[in-house]
């Protein structure tokens, strides 16, 4: 099982007696050191799933993240919507994996194509589209904790194959319509430009400011089912989705298991 | 000893003469002389150069003009950094003014973000605010904030108006007594050599024992060797003695978007 912090002090027949209290504030909050046992249990599932991440350190630093990138395939074609989307060039993902639609979980069902979902049933059919060109994006995502935010946080960027870097403006219509609604209600949680913060160079990111909103009632409602959680893969498998990275489900069978003891916590 | 509150305004307005100059490599229709400017250091450098950018337009065709940025002796200047910052950090060295060369193509996108309007450099500005505020607060004051009054801060960096500003900023500078300080200090450490952009670490104002930590204590912190003399420690231009205690600087030395950004350049060999 997938430990992190003071539950798996909780799981040691030995406990003290403030671990309760001690689970319920922390519960929420994740720490640097619980990032990295959540992000090197997350690497040794990516191995075995041949999923790609790697965790990066860069030279002299302490601090390190996690990195993957993906080739995804893209039609470009002219405004097709009925609806008035505000972009004019729509992405459209027809990723070459096959379990890309699966992943657009937090969308309604996609047997609904009227609605702004024609971008989604374009998906479903990876349409082999006379009217677009299809090219190759090559989308880079890192995963990079926050001290401020304790949490972590999504960067992301997107190059063509020739290199040059997608403009906002092209990330944002690569978004799933149903994500953009949402996003654009709360404009701190839109997509924005930032500095990376190990690298300095300019990414894409998801606001971190509201993570604990989301992961509160998963991390609270695991705890009083006992069960353990991985922060930073159930937080990846959230918000993922929203700029087209996927969490296969296999991430969460149990397969390996832990032994909770040998997971070393300091006081 | 200054009172405090004129230290609030020597900060906010503080300037640096600089000489705006075209790329030679740009077309020109005319000639193009140099722009001279003082640039507020608590600013943001696409929010104050509007004029430099009217200026260089004029002798252009407007057909061959992309967005506009800025480099000095080869580095592409980021302007989400605080114009002061820039300058203690690539600069504080060189004699005034400070030669800024304007370019209008070939954006360095793998160096700088884009800034297509104001409302970008608010976004980011406003973001500052708020994780400063989740540090020294755990949000709190700023949640309680409505719209209108984070919109008066904004506007008072925009608009140069330090009244305006204050009235609002002052309650992002509260704490409880008990406290003794904020929860951790919004810090961010500039240095031209290492591969991160900047050092940012948890750490608070005061000692488990109660003692206040001195900016001394955070260089310590986080590797810097205080002793020698090799290095200047400035905040604003200005070498604050290093026995400082870091919540007075917080406070007092922070810039509006409330991070206390210490530039540790080598020091000058003439």
């Amino acid at each position: 099982m997938i430990v992190i912090g003071s539950e798996s002090r909780g799981s040691v027949p030995n406990t003290s007696p403030n671990v309760r209290d001690m689970a319920q504030v922390s519960c929420c909050q994740l720490d640097e050191e619980e990032f990295r046992k959540c992000c090197l249990q997350l690497l040794q599932r990516s191995e075995e799933l041949r999923d790609g991440w790697s965790w990066q350190q860069p030279q002299g630093s302490e601090d390190g993240y996690l990195k993957k990138t993906t080739l995804r395939c893209v039609s470009v074609t002219s405004k097709r919507s009925k609806k008035n989307q505000q972009d004019s060039a729509l992405l459209i993902d027809s990723d070459c994996r096959q379990n890309q639609s699966a992943h657009v979980s937090a969308a309604p069902e996609e047997a609904t194509d009227d609605a702004d979902d024609e971008d989604v049933a374009d998906d479903a059919d990876v349409p082999a589209c006379s009217a677009c060109e299809s090219s190759f994006l090559q989308f880079e995502y890192h995963v990079v904790f926050s001290c401020s935010y304790s949490s972590p946080v999504l960067y992301f960027r997107a190059f063509t194959l020739e290199g040059r870097s997608l403009t906002l403006e092209e990330v944002w219509s690569s978004i799933h319509p149903n994500f953009r609604l949402h996003l654009q209600e709360n404009p701190l949680n839109a997509v924005s430009q930032q500095e990376h913060p190990l690298l300095g160079q300019p990414f894409f990111l998801l606001h971190p400011c509201r993570t604990e909103e989301f992961m509160k009632p998963l991390l609270q409602m695991a705890q009083q089912h006992h069960r353990s959680v991985n922060y930073v893969l159930s937080w990846l498998s959230i918000i993922g989705p929203v700029v087209g990275l996927h969490v296969p489900l296999q991430y969460f069978s149990t397969v390996c298991v832990k032994d909770p003891a040998s997971s070393s916590n300091p006081g | 000893m200054a009172d405090d509150k004129d230290v609030l305004r020597d900060v906010w307005f503080g300037r640096i003469p600089s000489c705006f100059t075209l790329n030679s490599d740009e077309v020109t229709e005319r000639e193009a002389e140099p722009y001279y400017l003082m640039l507020p250091r608590v600013s943001y450098l696409t929010l104050v150069t509007d004029k430099v950018k009217k200026h260089f337009l004029k002798a252009m065709r407007t057909d061959e003009v992309e967005e506009m940025w800025f480099e000095y002796e080869g580095t592409p200047l980021k302007w989400h950094y605080p114009i002061g910052v820039l300058f203690d950090l690539h600069a504080s060295a060189s004699a005034l003014p400070w030669s800024i060369i304007v370019h209008f193509k070939s954006f360095p996108d793998r160096d700088l973000l884009h800034c297509p309007t104001n409302s970008v450099i608010e976004a980011h500005f406003m973001s500052s605010i708020k994780e400063a505020d989740v540090l020294k607060h755990k949000s709190q004051v700023v949640n309680d904030m409505q719209k209108k009054d984070h919109k008066q801060l904004w506007m008072g960096l925009q608009n140069d108006k330090f009244d305006q500003f204050w009235a609002m900023n002052r309650k992002l500078m509260e704490y409880s007594t008990e406290e003794g300080g904020f929860r951790y200090i919004p810090f961010r450490i500039y240095q031209t050599t290492g591969d991160k952009p900047f050092i940012q670490k948890l750490f608070r104002p005061v000692s488990p024992q109660g003692n206040p930590h001195t900016l001394c204590d955070l260089l310590k912190e986080i590797s810097v060797d205080c002793e020698q003399k090799r290095y200047q420690v400035l905040i604003h231009g200005i070498e604050p003695l290093l026995e400082t205690p870091l919540q007075w600087l917080s406070e007092h030395l922070s810039h509006p978007d409330n991070f206390l950004h210490i530039c540790i350049v080598p020091v000058p060999t003439d």
